[in-house]
């Protein structure tokens, strides 16, 4: 069998005396779909930032493919296959939405910056090339009519799938979603799950989501993993996780032994 | 043909008609023109680096200095070592012992620039305008203990080569290199940086390589204008490229409009105007600077010439 | 060694020169996060001030000397309220950088109407002090040195007593930190702030007068360099911190006397500048400050 697509080993992140992710082992096979979950502050956003290379580890490793991925920068690590959403929308606030898109298409653009320069046959086809394949994308996520504004002026729903659309336009074979649902409202979640269900089949894509709303991880993910305080408390099916008394534990303290999924 | 290339050459034969006629001009009128020419050689590539990629450099009148005395050094000691005499006035030799000299000064500022985006790369806003700035002092001050280029009184009787056809060919060319560079899918990564490096790094553009490319790219043009600058004053010192001269600059570019290249054009245009115009009171012109500074920022941080909030659309290709 | 001793104490008083500005900028950037460019020539104001205070006190005595600097001082703190009050206040939600423009405006605005007002040639400046030549154990110099370094401790002394000592001092402190949650608890961020100008200025005054006491003739840009200098010193010292940037002053100081005694006089004003860019480069946070990962 061939390496699994990313696997993190004991991988641990400190900020001071503060263990953000504890000896965290975590596995993903291609074309998995996993959840992540834990109260806040139990270190998701942190074993992204750790995944991408914002954060490098006190100890242990992340390899993806197979292939370590310390020391490497994160727009290396985006260029190895690996592209993320942020919980707290990080769009570039002055560029349109197209122009997310098409900034993200660098990676496959096929003109250098000299061909920039001298505006021959082979630039003008290259940005049409990336342009048509932002335009693409755009339309498959409802954002074809905002194309031309600017993404601070977009509004809130669109900037959360404006995330998602720009981390697919570097193709990647990972995508690691960071509570993409936040603040949606319940037709808006709805959408969206069913657009991510859509996307990891069609782009034969393997996800990891961090979600806080039960209702859209235990909806769409094969796989769940549960941190609290940074370490790893559970894994398994969405139905084992759901009846996991640690779990249950972790989310509401010990007094509560039932029903914190059924509602 | 392509219509930024096409632009390109009508400014080109342009600035050939210009010279062309400069015998029947006014004088006067020549050396404003070529007054505003640097001017806005010194704005719109100040412009890709403040402007479009977010890096406020408060030291490119250092780059400047760089370029010009690398510039001299090569019409001034190198030309004449080759040729054995100055060559003569108008002919192919003195034009191309200038190109030269405006390569080397261009480049010599470049290696500067790269020199300075390298180690600035951890830094950002404020911080990076004050070593920016740090940088620009400590040019001066090695120029100034530089004796073989004059030291502190610099360097006197550099060949006038400086002529309306040089100085618009250069600022059409620097019009023409930063406006493709930034309007192209590689371009939008300036912006992206500028807006969060974080995010550009996640869409996997390389923030560094960026910043380090619109440091580059326009420190060479400042380079470039500062040749030009010694070729036409004909005589250069270490203090005439101080800290005031790159607040000039930065004033012409908010003026514009951060990131606005048309913006930044009309504004070197305004601003070398300006002053001829308020000759008669020459003694507030430092005053109204620095009012303007303060008005522009706390009423139309935009820039004066930023009429859309809108940006254009991508390039049609 | 005597040249040793004679060089520490010019290296001290001009530490402490830079010191008093120093805290100016690091109050500044603790509660808004950005270069108080026009700083630099609020303390050429406070020359000024002095310059025209002292024909109106009695010359050449303590007590003279004293109301010179604390006239200086109001005046400053004045000016620095000012400022806030209409350059920077209106700008508190816009991009750091509008604020930074803007501070340089201010900068260039009082130097030009400085040049208007008083002239751009260099004036000589009065002895506000007694002035006498002291010499101890082989050691030369000037009562203007040891006044610059009394005046200077005891500003210290008291500023260390308002900011760690008194409510407002707490305020002062609380925004710095978090600016949000001072907010939160119910201070009035704009009031601090403003106590913040006011202090910083008032120190830059006096900053100014002592300057123009030990290098006796002053002009509407004199605050240029040292004003870099000290916002250099205040990095060094680690920005923000008040103790760092009164150490980060005194260590300027000493290496830019030491250099000016040396061959390499000629290079001293590339010496604060490459200090300062090998300090951001290498250690950001100063020689006294925390470093801060930024949170994604
Ligand atoms: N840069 C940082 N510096 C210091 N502490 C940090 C930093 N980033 C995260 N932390 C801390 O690490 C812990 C884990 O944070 P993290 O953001 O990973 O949690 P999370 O699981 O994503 O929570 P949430 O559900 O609220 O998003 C928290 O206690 C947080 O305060
Ligand atoms: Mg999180």
């Amino acid at each position: 069998m061939s390496a699994p697509l990313l696997q993190l080993t004991q991988a641990t992140v400190r900020f001071g005396g503060l263990t953000a992710v504890d000896a965290l082992d975590l596995t993903l096979q291609e074309g998995e779909l996993v959840g992540l979950i834990g109260p806040n502050g139990a270190g998701k956003t942190t074993a992204f930032n750790l995944i991408t290379g914002l954060y490098s580890p006190a100890s242990g490793s992340v390899a993806f493919s197979g292939r370590p991925l310390a020391g490497l920068a994160p727009h290396r690590i985006v260029a190895a296959g690996i592209a993320r959403t942020f919980q707290n929308i990080r769009l570039f606030g002055s560029l349109s939405v197209l122009d997310h898109v098409r900034a993200a298409g660098n990676l496959h653009r096929t003109a250098s910056p000299l061909h920039a320069l001298l505006r021959l046959r082979t630039f003008r086809e290259s940005e049409a090339a990336v342009t048509a394949r932002a335009d693409e994308l755009l339309a498959l996520f409802n954002l074809s009519c905002f194309r031309n504004t600017p993404a601070r002026s977009l509004p809130y729903g669109e900037q959360r799938r404006l995330e998602i659309v720009r981390a697919l336009a570097t193709r990647p074979r990972l995508l690691l979603l960071d509570e993409p649902a936040a603040g949606l409202n319940p037709q808006e979640k709805i959408e969206l799950v069913a657009l991510i269900q859509r996307v990891h089949r069609e782009f034969n894509l393997t996800i990891l989501l961090v979600e806080h709303s039960m209702r859209v991880v235990m909806g769409v993910c094969q796989r769940i993993a549960v941190l609290d305080h940074g370490k790893k408390i559970a894994e398994g099916s969405p139905e084992a996780i759901r009846q996991n008394p640690a779990v249950i534990e972790a989310y509401l303290g010990p007094d509560h032994a039932t029903g914190l999924f059924h509602h | 043909m392509p219509k930024p290339l096409l632009s390109l050459l009508l400014a080109l034969c342009g600035a050939w008609l210009v010279s062309a006629f400069s015998a029947h001009l006014d004088p006067y009128y020549l050396d404003v023109l070529i007054g505003v020419g640097i001017n806005i050689v010194l704005a719109v590539s100040l412009n890709l680096i403040a402007g479009h990629t977010g890096q406020f450099s408060l030291g490119h009148a250092g780059f400047m200095a760089i370029g010009a005395y690398a510039a001299t050094a090569v019409s001034l000691f190198l030309g004449p070592l080759l040729i054995g005499d100055f060559p003569t006035p108008g002919g192919l030799a003195e034009s191309t012992l200038f190109f030269a000299a405006l390569v080397a000064g261009g480049a010599a500022a470049a290696v500067a620039g790269l020199f300075v985006g390298i180690p600035s790369l951890r830094l950002r806003g404020d911080y990076l305008a004050l070593v920016t700035l740090g940088f620009g002092e400590i040019i001066r001050v090695l120029l100034q203990n530089f004796e073989l280029l004059g030291g502190a009184l610099g360097l006197n009787g550099i060949p006038p080569y400086t002529t309306p056809f040089w100085v618009i060919a250069a600022a059409a060319l620097t019009v023409f290199v930063v406006g493709c560079l930034v309007n192209s899918t590689y371009g939008l990564g300036f912006r992206a940086v500028r807006d969060d490096e974080i995010a550009a790094a996640a869409a996997g553009l390389n923030p560094s390589r960026y910043k380090v490319v619109a440091f580059t790219v326009g420190t060479f043009f400042a380079g470039i204008a500062g040749a030009l600058f010694g070729h036409f004053k004909l005589t250069i010192t270490p203090a005439g490229f101080d800290f005031t001269r790159s607040i000039e600059i930065v004033v012409i570019v908010i003026l514009g409009g951060l990131g606005n290249t048309l913006g930044v054009i009309l504004a070197a245009v305004l601003l070398t105007l300006l002053p001829e115009f308020l000759r008669p009171v020459a003694e507030y012109r430092l005053v109204l600077y620095a009012a303007l500074l303060i008005a522009i920022m706390l009423l139309r941080p935009q820039g004066l010439f930023n009429f859309s909030v809108r940006r254009p659309a991508a390039p049609r290709v | 060694m005597t040249e040793f001793l004679q060089q520490l104490v010019n290296g001290l008083s001009l530490g402490a020169i830079y010191a008093l500005l120093a805290l100016g900028y690091t109050m500044v950037y603790g509660v808004l996060r950005f270069i108080n460019f026009a700083h630099s020539d609020v303390f050429m104001v406070g020359a000024f001030a002095g310059l025209y205070l002292a024909p109106i006190v009695p010359s050449g005595s303590i007590l003279g000397g004293i109301l010179v600097v604390l006239g200086a001082m109001m005046v400053c703190a004045l000016l620095g309220a000012l400022i806030e009050r209409f350059a920077y206040r209106p700008l508190r939600s816009a991009p750091t950088l509008n604020v930074l423009i803007t501070a340089i405006g201010v900068s260039l605005l009082l130097q030009s109407a400085g040049q208007l007002s008083f002239g751009a040639a260099p004036r000589a400046f009065p002895a506000v002090f007694p002035a006498r030549a002291l010499s101890i154990g082989g050691l030369d110099f000037s009562s203007n040195q040891v006044v610059v370094l009394l005046v200077a401790l005891i500003l210290a002394v008291a500023l260390r007593f308002v900011v760690f000592r008194t409510k407002m001092g707490s305020a002062l402190r609380a925004v710095s930190q978090n600016p949000r949650a001072a907010r939160l608890m119910g201070i009035n961020n704009d009031v601090v702030i403003r106590f913040a100008f006011l202090l910083g200025s008032g120190l830059a005054g006096a900053g100014g007068v002592l300057y123009a006491t030990n290098y006796p003739s002053i002009d509407p840009f004199m605050g240029v360099l040292p004003g870099l200098k000290a916002f250099i010193a205040a990095i060094l010292g680690g920005i923000g911190s008040i103790p760092g940037a009164a150490l980060g002053g005194l260590l300027l100081g000493l290496v830019e006397t030491f250099v000016s005694g040396s061959e390499y006089s000629t290079y001293k004003d590339a010496i604060a500048f490459a200090l300062l860019i090998l300090f951001l480069i290498f250690r950001p946070a100063g020689i006294l400050g925390k470093t801060r990962v930024e949170k994604v």
